[in-house]
């Protein structure tokens, strides 16, 4: 994205009004700017959608300005983001391997098993989230693909090491693997928002 | 099955159920490895610090940015173009923190966040990806450019605007006056120097306090924005005094701009009376102090003449 240094000057001067805390700049075709959506936290969003109208007729005379009102900001965390994700599952079908990318706060773990899809999913989730440096103190019991729906639901139960009590996950999608993958860390859901909160 | 463990398969009514039974396994946490790893002799050499402390692909982008352009909100842009496009991702946010601006967030492609994004982001500074795959030492290198360039930018803007009414300051008035002096000394490219003074200001400053002449100020300083053209330079000179060079213009044009100034401040309903006075070069003089003392002196006369 290349921007013109008054397209420059124009968004810094909207990030300098009071309690402005992002700047979206919508552009036409033609590059010029039709929309300037402003989110404000904290200050009065009236004011800051007049003063802000001001500055964008002297630059984009045509363009609209609205203002959307922060809410919630301050959450202490990047929920979303600061969960396990998933980067990558692939199955290699000559060798009958799978194996699992996770990703966690920009490290990655990586794990393999030689199973199939389904069982070889889960157990490269586990192997995957171990890479990442997390206990997994669970061993998987059954892997589970129900095929008379109209998408294929996995349910995947795991059983502790500890206690024997069972955890159960269950995901959908268009691919046995990554459904076995995500009812995996459905399964792990608690246990692991509890390990992130430690890390 | 592979990893010597026996499985079953059982298929029954659409439903396929894989059970699985093996030994415990060994609690595995390796945890990241995050630091340099030492040679035999315990020391960490160079090598194995590359790429840890420093990312390559970012110190020459800074460096390809500033021959072409200055440090700022378009470099912010770019890092994230670039950081997207190194790890496939789909979407990142950059939240930076300035004693000035307080939190900004920054979204690729300058596209808008939304209340209940916001809502679910850190005000903590950092580079939020979606998928989170960025090595934290990598993400913390572009966090770190990216607050440089947004400082940068905000430094350069600060020192060349008068902070109230958001045009340029002398300083940067003063330069552009050398400038268009020079360029019409070296190549007779004309233009006129205006010099606005508004009428009684003190006075309205006196009756009605302090805010309100900053406010009358603030939007006397909007008016001269739309009064000017492109390239033109508009500028607080001092008090209630300012600036304005219009470029390829030799003498007439300063009536139509008076005239735009007097209109857009009729229009934002803050009206308060001026005076003008003008200089022109090459005609007047080609030196830039002898062309604003002759403004000056056209300004103070007119100024006379309405009392």
């Amino acid at each position: 994205m290349i921007m013109s240094r008054t397209d420059e000057d124009f968004e810094l001067e909207l990030r300098t009004l009071p309690g402005v805390v992002n700047v979206g700049l919508m552009r036409r075709d033609d590059g010029d700017i039709e929309n300037v959506c402003l989110l404000v936290s904290g200050a009065d969003s009236a004011a800051t959608q007049s003063v802000a109208t001001q500055i964008a007729s002297l630059y984009y005379p045509d363009a609209t300005v609205s203002v959307e009102r922060a809410v919630g900001e301050s959450s202490s965390s990047f929920r979303e983001n600061n969960r396990v994700a998933l980067v990558r599952a692939d199955y290699d079908t000559s060798e009958g391997a799978c194996e699992v990318q996770l990703a966690y706060n920009g490290r990655m773990g990586v794990g393999r098993a030689g199973s199939g899809p389904l069982i070889g999913g889960a157990e490269a989730t586990l192997a995957a989230l171990r890479d990442l440096g997390y206990d997994i103190p669970f061993s998987l019991m059954t892997v589970t693909s129900v095929t008379n729906g109209k998408d294929w639901p996995v349910v995947v139960t795991l059983r502790s090491l500890s206690n024997d009590a069972d955890r159960f996950g269950i995901a959908r999608s268009d691919d046995d693997m990554v459904s076995a993958v995500k009812a995996t860390l459905d399964s792990l859901n608690r246990f692991l928002s509890t390990l992130e909160g430690r890390q | 099955m592979g990893l010597g463990e026996s499985a079953t398969v059982n298929v029954t009514d659409g439903v396929r159920t894989v059970s699985k039974e093996r030994e415990s396994e060994s609690v595995m946490s390796p945890g990241p490895a995050t630091a340099p790893l030492p040679d035999d002799d315990g020391s960490i050499s160079p090598s194995s610090l590359t790429g840890q402390f420093y990312e390559p692909w970012l110190f020459q982008t800074m460096l390809s940015h500033l021959s072409a352009n200055e440090l700022g909100v378009g470099f912010v842009y770019s890092l994230l173009d670039l950081l997207a496009e190194r790890h496939h991702l789909d979407d990142v946010v950059v939240v930076l923190a300035h004693e000035s601006f307080g939190t900004q967030m920054f979204r690729l492609g300058g596209r808008p966040l939304s209340a209940d994004q916001v809502g679910r982001l850190s005000s903590t500074p950092g580079v939020y990806c979606e998928p989170d795959v960025v090595p934290a030492i990598e993400s913390d290198a572009v966090r770190t450019a990216c607050q440089l360039s947004l400082a940068l930018h905000l430094a350069r803007y600060s020192a060349g605007q008068d902070s109230l009414t958001k045009i340029n300051n002398r300083r940067s008035f003063d330069a552009a006056l050398s400038l268009a002096a020079a360029n019409s000394a070296r190549y007779g490219w004309a233009f006129t120097l205006v010099l606005v003074d508004l009428d009684d200001f003190k006075a309205v400053n006196d009756r009605s306090g302090h805010p309100f002449g900053d406010n009358l100020l603030r939007q006397f300083g909007f008016a001269l924005r739309q009064s000017v053209r492109k390239g033109d330079t508009a500028a607080r000179f001092g008090g209630d005094e300012f600036a304005v060079i219009l470029n390829n213009a030799e003498g007439q044009e300063s009536a139509g701009f008076a005239e735009r100034l007097r209109s857009n401040l009729m229009a934002s309903g803050n009206f308060i009376e001026f005076s003008t006075g003008s200089a022109s070069s090459p005609r007047d003089s080609t030196d830039a102090d002898e062309i604003l003392h002759l403004a000056d002196t056209r300004l103070l006369s007119r100024k006379g003449s309405r009392r």
